[in-house]
């Protein structure tokens, strides 16, 4: 059964694409029609393994036209807070899970005159949704993705059903490519979107800064890597009266939905700015993409979805 | 009967480089518009381009704090050579514009039209705040009005000239204001200096 408000779905299909990739295909578990997407949505799996919940986003790397599946590519991360583990050891074909309505804060822009997409390994997922739609469209695009050698194969497999445009699969690390020639030579109207580990976001989204790109044309999306855990610690929510462990291999929101406190939250990525709180106390350590540098250097609000506490202790209005 | 302030009338800000620009080009409906930058402004290069109205004073010719400046015959001159330069512009670019609204905003069509947006184009005012209309009955335009009254250039309506501006018409509108009883107009003020 699914609360209302939320998606039961059954996995269809199950199969390792790569030796840290699977790739589920999902459907409505009651046959219904599944909620339309557009390019770069993504979708937050709630898995209970046990007395363990996570919650975990992903890009619907494909949508059938008529609605009917879903299609995720998970990599499996060992170091992280164990659901993409979950996916891979227990999430198999006739599986139901529990989702929430698909979300988009990575949405391609509709008055862009062309689309540069800046990829790196997993975070070809909501390209792939965005080459299935750009095909159609006369705008012009151009991709490059980097991967590791020894994945070229199953991305070039995966891209190899885009058809029109540039594309580009570099099995080299970004640092090695001329980034700065490629930002350097973008036509005006040309947004760029990219998606890949945080250093390599923060690398290219620098480097277009640094030759003149407004904020208005850049475009990032990020899951998983921000949140990989950290230092345990302990968090006061004053409102609440309540003092929650944070250990070091769940968020901070996590430790608080855990708890029974539900704060406002979207994309558990650092990018949405839902679950922005007060900070009465303690120093927080920032890794969101949402505030500003002279927010994160005034410490007084924070993202509770990415970002964890300094020092042993942080009070939050709760 | 005055028109009542509606948010759509544009604000604008002082001219100020961006710092963040790869190039600076500044566009000045007259020259005594453009602003007084020393050498070292930015690190970025900067261009000015100015209307002149004068047949013989044409090209490009770099100041002493070594900006480039090219002098256009006319606004349609600059403009088109503006579509062209945009044409072959890449991302980096910020564009400024400095003069009266009808100007500012033909310039903020083109830009808009090449993919620039508030990011990347920043309109300062200058000069008289004379209006040009536009008719939403006829869809004419009328330039030069400086009166909340004016006869549409088009049709010949009294048009009210109201205080909603569009962007994309570059033009504050105008409404027929003696509809109900033709003739019957409210005094006539000089209201756009």
């Amino acid at each position: 059964m699914s609360n209302p408000g939320t998606l039961a779905l059954r996995v269809r299909e199950a199969e390792m694409i790569a030796p840290l990739l699977k790739r589920f295909v999902l459907e409505s578990a009651d046959r219904a029609p599944l909620p339309s997407t557009g390019p770069g949505a993504h979708l937050r799996l709630m898995l209970k393994d046990g007395a363990r919940k996570y919650r975990n986003a992903y890009s619907i790397a494909a949508a059938a036209p008529d609605n009917s599946t879903y299609e995720i590519i998970v990599r499996r991360v060992p170091r992280s807070r164990g659901g993409s583990v979950f996916l891979h050891e227990h999430v198999d074909a006739g599986t139901i899970v529990e989702a929430d309505f698909p979300g988009n804060l990575f949405p391609l822009s509709q008055v862009a005159r062309k689309h540069l997409l800046i990829g790196g390994g997993i975070g070809i997922t909501p390209f792939l949704g965005y080459l299935a739609h750009l095909k159609g469209t006369p705008t012009p695009f151009e991709l490059h993705h980097f991967c590791r050698v020894e994945e070229e194969e199953t991305f070039g497999q995966l891209l190899r059903r885009a058809e029109g445009g540039k594309i580009h699969l570099h099995p080299e690390l970004v640092t090695e490519f001329d980034l700065a020639q490629l930002l350097r030579t973008q036509p005006l109207g040309t947004h760029l979107y990219v998606c890949g580990p945080e250093i390599f976001m923060d690398l290219v989204l620098a480097t277009a800064r640094s030759h003149g790109w407004p904020g208005s044309k850049l475009h990032s999306e990020s899951f998983g890597g921000a949140h990989a855990g950290g230092a345990p610690f302990v968090a006061v929510l004053k409102r609440s009266g309540l003092e929650i462990h944070v250990p070091e291999d769940q968020t901070l929101l996590e430790a608080i939905e855990a708890a029974g406190v539900e704060p406002p939250s979207l994309c558990r990525g650092g990018a949405c700015g839902q679950c922005m709180t007060e900070v009465l106390e303690g120093e927080p350590e920032h890794r969101d993409h949402y505030l500003s540098a002279e927010e994160h250097a005034a410490g007084r609000v924070m993202m509770i979805c990415v970002s964890r506490a300094k020092g042993e202790r942080i009070v939050l209005d709760l | 009967m005055p028109s009542p302030s509606i948010p759509s009338r544009p604000k604008y800000k002082p001219f100020a480089l961006i710092p963040t620009a790869r190039t600076h080009l500044i566009i000045a409906e007259h020259a005594e518009n453009l602003p007084d930058l020393p050498a070292g402004s930015s690190e970025a290069p900067i261009e000015f381009w100015v209307v002149v109205n004068d047949a013989r004073a044409i090209g490009t010719q770099r100041l002493n704090s070594g900006i480039e400046i090219t002098r256009y015959r006319s606004v349609p001159h600059l403009l088109d050579q503006l579509a062209h330069r945009l044409e072959r512009e890449y991302v980096g670019l910020q564009l400024y514009a400095i003069g009266t609204e009808p100007f500012i905003w033909d310039v903020a069509r083109l830009s808009r039209a090449h993919g620039l947006d508030r990011d990347e184009f920043h309109p300062t005012h200058s000069g008289t705040l004379r209006r040009r209309v536009y008719c939403v009955h006829c869809r004419s335009f009328t330039d030069n009005v400086s009166t909340n009254i004016v006869a549409c250039s088009g049709c010949g309506a009294q048009l009210q000239v109201r205080d909603h501006f569009s962007q994309r018409l570059a033009a504050f509108m105008g409404f027929q204001v003696d509809a109900e009883v033709p003739g019957e107009l409210p005094p006539i003020e000089e209201a756009y200096p």
